[in-house]
């Protein structure tokens, strides 16, 4: 059974909501997406590892969108119903980039100390 | 597929969303939930497994409501629909509408301007009038309590004067028995003359006791006021007025103590008197200085000579009734003690308030009704603009209701327009009642009020933003009612053409039309009458020619000037400098001229008839002249002949009657030959014997029928002195001015010359009153007529261009222009009537008021009332006419197609 995320045991509140913002930003990073895209796409990338719940990927998506680093909009598509798609802003960008050198110097301290080896 | 909308909006619930944002994210999650459900389905699960699975989602307790709360604002903006049901609180209401307001009231420049224009006109001239009313009539005196402060007269109903002024004698003994005040005191006029000083010049001034300025509360500015001590015969020393002190001594601090030569001899000065220090009492309001009054001995026991005002202060707790019954049992007492000289004289004791503004209190009043008639008018017209806006209004007032406007909210809305609309008319009325109070000032007469009293203050600001208030309510409540309660579907339906403001709004336009002109006939009749009374009493002959006529006052001193030789040398002197220059025809000396003086009459007794009873001594008015008055008045001498310079101190005694005395004392005989004395035959006065008839002249009173009057030459008088100098000129009299005052100096340099008018502008000054009430009334009708018309004209045009259509199949079925014209002009017609005819009633019954401004025609004069009929069916008849020629011209294929 998958891994509900935030049911997951990683223990600091912080990282959690912190590794799920970077991992938004990341998958808005190339083109706009739908809430449910961005669903699929983290659970289909941790191979069913991390799976959100609509009840908290939402309202991560307006405090994001409040924030002002990604932004939300209804699209009609011809034969579609009107979806909502979520693009990164130009702040977003920048805050993605900063974020994603956080994580690289986190994981590498940790690695260095649990002696875990890079792949 | 489940619907799982309700579901999460079930979890939203609590979060408090706005309902546009609530149903976003119910429509975002519930498509994400739609998905899960798919992919369930697709990977092999049941309907039903595969809604639990999807709804397990939401089941984390409380997780999304928590998550949002942390995210969403609550209740958050929603699309604004004015007017719709929210439980917001009032004054975001209020001010939503007030922008609103403003922005439809901007999109309307027409509209805007002529409402506001009519309502500037209409509170402009109800602040202007209201800012006389109030100086005059609300403003306290300045005196301490002055509520307390009552007039004391002699009441001489039976000789003519209910409200006589108090004998010296009568006023010492009042003060000395009453206990209803806790003081009383005493003036009297009297001119001082100034000298040793530069130019000499006359000044008034007043006699007063020494407790007047403690008793009104009025301090000094510098020194002090009198003290008992002062009320001496023999003290002399002399308050002054501010104005006095500014002027003819440069507002010297060191003026205390100076002395001054007044009528020749020496003052000293005592106190200067802060600015606008006015007392109470007749012709008064120019006192540039005071002395104590202090009674000589044998002043102090005159009964019968009346010339005191006398004013006094009640008691605490002392009512007008108690005062009054203890005056009359004083008076009563008196009457006893002295029946000679006070038979049938009584006491009269009126509030001080009643007594400066009585005479003037109703024709404010009546003017301030007016201009209230004038407002009402102005509402009636700018209520007809809504009501005709507001049918053209119909389809936003019914979009608004549609989207859930509430009607009580609506009319809020068109209620805060008509404020607002009011509001700016007060704003523009105020600088139009600031433009209107200075030209009020010039006709103000004097006797009213001083003019730098009236003024835009706060009373007047409140006054006007009160009136504002209640006339945006007044005229905008019909409209606002009608326009927000109509039939929703027949508007949406009928494309807004034809219904709502349809018939039940023309009735209601006509019925203000009839208003309006109802209102105006009443103020038309009004002002008619003013003007009609006003004409009589121009046209009244004062017994003397008025034109041509220059006039001055001569005060000689009684120190240099002590006995009728000296004085008559002077005068004689005088007049031959006069005739001598060029432009005068003649000059004579008088005394008193006609309506300038108040006074001066005596009871006489007619050689051969017995004397009648004490207290009914018939009262005769005197004035001491010179040769020649008559003919340079311009008063016909009816019998007999004029005083010569033959007649003075060695001749006999001579005297000149009116026609009125003649016709009194001597009914059907010749009176030229018979001999009258002043006092009663007993009286040493020598018998002075007629020699002349002159018509009778309005001497104290333009408007009263003249009294019995006769003439003194001066040379025959010990002591009464010639005051005056009367010239009738070929030329401008004005430009001769300054010529016959140089001539009087060239005789003596330290004489005063002062009052230096016209004859004209003294009979103006007369009826000043009449003129200023018949101005503002004939000026507030002209207002209202205009403003009726006005109403009358929009009416009509909004009737024409509704029926438009009707006209034109009526053209097309064969109506001549003639017939339309006809039709529309009937229309108004009929309501022009209706209003003429209840207008007709009112002014009959309202004009009643007016009976005590009026002279010589009723209050229903029929011709005033065929006039003004007349005139106002013509501007009816012209504002309808123009709106019908209108409906004359109407296409009928034109008017067809555009419906």
């Amino acid at each position: 059974m998958a891994l509900q995320y935030m049911a997951s045991p990683v223990p600091d509140r912080e990282l959690k909501k912190g590794s799920a913002e970077l991992m938004i930003l990341s998958l808005l990073e190339n083109r706009p997406r739908h809430g449910y895209e961005i669903a699929q796409l983290i659970e289909l990338r941790s191979r069913g590892a991390i799976r959100f719940n609509v009840a908290s990927l939402y309202p991560l998506l307006y405090r994001l969108e409040k924030r002002n680093w990604i932004r939300g909009r209804w699209v009609e598509k011809a034969g579609q119903r009107r979806r909502r798609y979520y693009r990164l802003t130009a702040s977003g960008k920048n805050v993605l980039s900063k974020q994603r050198a956080g994580w690289r110097e986190f994981v590498e301290a940790i690695n260095l100390i649990t002696g875990i080896q890079r792949a | 597929m489940p619907d799982f909308k309700v579901e999460i909006r079930a979890r939203l619930a609590e979060v408090g969303l706005s309902p546009v944002r609530e149903a976003e994210i119910v429509e975002e999650l519930s498509q994400h939930l739609e998905d899960e459900y798919e992919r369930a389905l697709s990977c092999g699960a049941s309907e039903d497994e595969a809604r639990q699975q999807v709804l397990e989602q939401l089941n984390t307790p409380d997780l999304l409501r928590r998550e949002l709360k942390h995210v969403e604002p609550r209740g958050s903006e929603d699309p604004i629909a004015l007017g719709t049901e929210r439980k917001t609180n009032i004054f975001a209401d209020l001010q939503q509408d007030l922008r609103y307001g403003l922005r439809t009231l901007a999109k309307n420049p027409a509209f805007t301007s002529i409402a506001i224009i009519a309502l500037a006109l209409a509170i402009g001239a109800n602040s202007a009038i209201f800012s006389v009313v109030d100086a005059v009539l609300l403003r306290p005196l300045p005196f301490k309590n002055p509520n307390q402060l009552v007039m004391l007269w002699e009441n001489a109903a039976h000789l003519g004067f209910p409200r006589d002024t108090p004998s010296p004698a009568n006023f010492l003994d009042w003060q000395k028995q009453v206990t209803s005040f806790t003081g009383m005191a005493a003036m009297s006029e009297r001119s001082f003359n100034l000298t040793g000083l530069g130019e000499p010049e006359r000044l008034e001034g007043r006699r007063v006791s020494a407790n007047l300025f403690e008793l009104l509360g009025v301090t000094a500015r510098l020194g002090r006021t009198f003290v008992p001590e002062d009320d001496k015969p023999g003290t002399h020393v002399v308050l002054l007025s501010h104005s006095l002190w500014q002027r003819r001594f440069g507002s010297d601090p060191g003026i205390i103590g100076r002395a001054l030569t007044l009528n020749g001899e020496s003052y000293t000065v005592i106190g200067v008197m802060p600015p606008f220090v006015q007392l109470p009492g007749f012709d008064n309001r120019n006192d540039q200085l005071w002395v104590p009054i202090a009674f000589p001995a044998e002043e102090a026991a005159e009964h019968g000579n009346h010339f005191l005002e006398v004013i006094a202060r009640l008691k605490p707790g002392v009512t007008l009734k108690q005062a009054r019954a203890e005056m009359d049992t004083i008076a009563a007492r008196l009457e006893q003690e002295y029946p000679t000289y006070n038979t049938r004289r009584g006491a009269v004791v009126v509030p001080l308030h009643e007594q400066l503004v009585g005479e003037i209190r109703p024709a404010l009043l009546i003017l301030l009704g007016a201009v209230g008639f004038v407002l009402l008018i102005a509402c009636a017209n700018v209520a007809n603009l809504l009501l005709a806006r507001a049918a053209v209004r119909q389809k936003e007032i019914a979009l608004r209701l549609a989207l859930g406007a509430s009607r009580s909210r609506l009319t809020r809305q068109f209620l805060t327009e008509s404020v607002l609309l009011a509001l700016f008319g007060a704003g523009l009325g105020l600088l139009l009642a600031l433009a209107g109070i200075r030209v009020l000032r010039t006709f103000i007469p004097v006797t009213i009020a001083q003019v730098e009293t009236i003024t835009i203050d706060g009373t007047v600001l409140v006054f006007t933003l009160f009136v504002a208030l209640v006339t945006g309510i007044a005229f905008g409540l019909v409209p606002a009612i009608q326009g927000s309660h109509f039939n929703l579907n027949n508007t949406l339906k009928g494309g807004g053409r034809d219904s709502g403001g349809g018939s039940k709004g023309n009735r209601i336009r006509s019925l203000l039309v009839i208003g309006e002109v109802a209102v105006s006939f009443v103020l038309l009749i009004g002002a008619g009458l003013l003007i009609k009374s006003f004409l009589h009493l121009r046209n009244l002959d004062p017994g003397f020619r008025s034109d041509h006529l220059l006039t001055m006052k001569v005060n000689l001193s009684e120190v240099k000037y002590p006995d009728r030789e000296r004085r008559a040398a002077f005068f004689d002197e005088v007049m031959r400098h006069v005739h001598e220059l060029p432009g005068v025809q003649s000059a004579a000396v008088a005394g008193n001229l006609p309506l300038t003086y108040n006074g001066d009459s005596m009871s006489i007794s007619v050689e051969g008839v017995p004397d009648p009873p004490p207290g009914q001594q018939p009262d005769v008015i005197y004035r001491a002249t010179g040769p020649g008055y008559f003919a340079t008045m311009g008063i016909p001498i009816v019998r007999g002949r004029d005083f010569t310079d033959q007649d003075n101190g060695d001749s006999k005694d001579v005297v000149i009657i009116s026609e009125k005395t003649a016709r009194q004392f001597w009914p059907g005989q010749d009176p030229i030959g018979k001999r009258l004395k002043p006092g009663s035959s007993t009286s040493n006065s020598p018998w002075r014997e007629v020699i002349g008839i002159v018509k009778d002249v309005r001497q104290n009173d333009f408007v009263a029928s003249p009294k019995r009057q006769m003439y003194f030459t001066y040379r025959q008088l010990k002591n009464i002195a010639a005051n005056a100098l009367v010239v009738r000129t070929s030329i401008e009299p004005v430009s001769l001015a300054v010529p016959v005052r140089n001539a009087i100096w060239s005789v003596d340099k330290d004489q005063t010359v002062a009052d230096i008018d016209t004859m004209d502008h003294i009979v103006a000054q007369a009826v000043a009153r009449q003129r200023f009430s018949m101005l503002l009334l004939g000026l507030f009708a002209a207002l209202a007529l205009l403003l009726a018309s006005i109403g009358i004209y929009g009416v009509m045009s909004y009737s024409v261009a509704q029926r438009t259509r009707e006209i034109g199949i009526r053209i097309a079925l064969g109506a001549r222009r003639a017939d339309v014209l006809q039709m529309t002009l009937k229309q108004a017609l009929k309501l022009v009537g209706v209003g003429m005819i209840l207008g007709l009633a009112a002014a009959f019954l309202l004009t009643r008021v007016l009976q005590t401004l009026l002279f010589g025609i009723s209050a229903t004069d029929p011709i005033t009332f065929l006039g003004i009929s007349l005139v106002l069916l013509a501007v009816a008849i012209l504002a309808s006419y123009i709106p019908a020629l209108r409906a004359t011209k109407v296409d009928p294929l034109v008017a067809l197609r555009g419906q």
